[in-house]
């Protein structure tokens, strides 16, 4: 059985200028361990979905269940990155901010202490758990939201376009990251992104969106290549050729 | 600390410049009885401290701003949390809000003399009153300016509504409650001042009224040089407290 599956979704907002259906007949199925990228255009709906799964918006239509449970809140076992780095709770220090989901659940202090060093070493942080976000650089600060929502033992991890604002040599440096830990972390991940070579890079399915409004998923591509990938490879180009055939016509048509 | 000294200086040097500036305004501007140099107004201001006149007054006047601030604050901050965190209750109390707000506190200090008379209990509650609305606006604020990552962030990872509140809401404001205290803290100045003008029996504000009654200039200018240093030393306080609390994880502050 699938971990996470999504029926027929879609969304629509209603509002004062009228009714704006952003998602559409949106279905998948994600299976224990996979990392999957849904990759789009900007307002074509991906963000909608991670959002509905994550249970921050309810579907207007379909259903969403993780486990064979039906999806209608937030909870623990969805853990989420945000693109922004606001999500971090300033007047924490890192350590304080990864073991926060821990502190909620009641866990004491000591547990906790530990819990957030093992995190911090495993997104190559250790040693700055006494940083507050402020003196942290935007990469470091992602690895702390990496950090925090793994370190609440999710069932699946839920990442918005996480790299969006870093520049290209962070980025680069961090998808290789995010690899490793996936590996070592061993957690189902929906990574959200718009790059088709970050895609290619880090998924074992790319699912590639239709344009919006009333987005939908337009097709999948399996990445069936071993880690660390090689990007001037033959295969990755091949597989980023066919993703980017399928993208190319949604940026044209759009 | 090298940083801590070199302001020091420069705040010394500044007030250094301001006396100096004084001094030479009334000696060779002004060159009127009505405006005195610093020279004689440091003198009477001596002779006030070895009498403990000045002492007297200035307590006076800062243990009623003290008292009626703390009730203000301790009244506004759990108001303001309502009225930003339940749009009921906001909609219910602005109308109170935003109808006291444009009611001065100095327009209440006849009411307040009618209702507590001239002693403790009627500057009290002008400074409660006039430090109240202040921090009600800038802790709602607080409430409607935390990001919704933050939020979303603590329901992903489990938070209760209880949690998300006292964990996220709560933390964020308090450099808007810290603010709001500050501003409402300048204000007080101006209340406590204008209330004892009026009707006290000690204080800044009633040490300035008998000088001009009296004609005793000099008595006037150390009130109001006690009310400036006051407030200086006052809100540096402020700033060194909200520092110590928010500036790590707020430079801006």
């Amino acid at each position: 059985m699938a971990l996470v599956s999504l029926e027929d979704i879609g969304k629509t907002y209603r509002g004062r200028s009228g009714a704006y259906e952003a998602v559409r007949n949106f279905s998948l199925e994600l299976a224990e361990g996979e990392f999957f990228c849904l990759l789009g255009t900007s307002g074509c709906g991906k963000t909608t979905v991670l959002n509905m799964l994550a249970g921050f918006e309810a579907p207007t239509a379909g259903r969403i269940t993780l486990d064979g449970h039906p999806v209608s809140k937030p909870a623990a076992e969805r853990g989420v990155v945000f693109q922004g780095t606001d999500s971090l709770y300033d007047w924490l220090n890192a350590r304080d901010n990864i073991s926060f989901g821990l502190r909620l659940a009641g866990v004491g202090r000591a547990e906790r202490r530990a819990v957030a060093e093992r995190f911090l070493a495993l997104v190559g942080l250790a040693g700055a758990g006494d940083k507050h976000p402020a003196e942290l650089s935007g990469g470091m600060k992602q690895r702390i939201q990496i950090a925090r929502a793994l370190a609440n033992n999710p069932r699946i991890l839920l990442m918005d376009e996480p790299f969006g604002a870093l520049d290209a040599m962070t980025r680069n440096i961090l998808q290789a990251e995010l690899t490793r830990i996936w590996q070592e972390a061993r957690k189902t991940v929906l990574f959200i992104t718009h790059d088709i070579e970050e895609a290619c890079a880090l998924a074992t399915r790319i699912g590639v969106m239709k344009r919006g409004p009333g987005g939908t998923l337009k097709t999948v591509v399996p990445v069936d290549l071993p880690f660390p990938r090689d990007r001037t490879s033959d295969a990755f180009m091949a597989i980023f050729r066919q993703v980017h055939a399928a993208i190319r016509e949604e940026i044209i048509a759009a | 600390m090298r940083e801590r000294v070199k302001i020091v200086a420069g705040y010394l040097a500044g007030f250094a410049l301001l006396f100096l500036v004084w001094h030479l305004a009334a000696v060779f501007v002004v060159k009127s009885a009505l405006f005195p140099s610093p020279i004689p107004v440091f003198v009477r201001a001596q002779w006030l401290i070895e009498e403990n006149i000045l002492q007297e007054q200035i307590w006076a006047s800062l243990r009623r701003i003290l008292q009626g601030f703390a009730l203000g604050t301790a009244l506004g901050i759990p108001i303001g949390l309502a009225i930003g965190s339940f749009k009921p209750v906001r909609v219910l109390l602005e109308p109170w809000t935003e109808f006291f707000r444009f009611i001065p506190a100095v327009a209440m200090i006849t009411v307040a003399v009618i209702w507590f008379g001239i002693g403790e209990e009627s500057k009290i509650f002008l400074i409660a009153y006039t430090t109240i609305f202040v921090i009600i606006i800038s802790t709602a604020a607080g409430v409607g300016a935390v990001e919704r990552n933050k939020i979303r962030a603590a329901q992903a990872l489990g938070a209760s509504r209880f949690q998300v509140f006292a964990l996220v809401a709560l933390p964020a404001t308090v450099p808007f409650i810290l603010t709001g205290m500050r501003l409402a803290m300048a204000n007080s100045f101006v209340t406590i001042v204008a209330a004892e003008l009026i009707a006290s029996n000690d204080g800044l504000g009633k040490m300035l009224w008998d000088a001009r009654l009296f004609m005793e200039i000099n008595d006037i200018f150390v009130a109001l040089v006690a009310l400036g240093l006051l407030g200086f030393a006052t809100d540096r306080c402020f700033r060194l407290a909200i520092r110590a609390f928010a500036g790590r994880y707020n430079p801006t502050m």
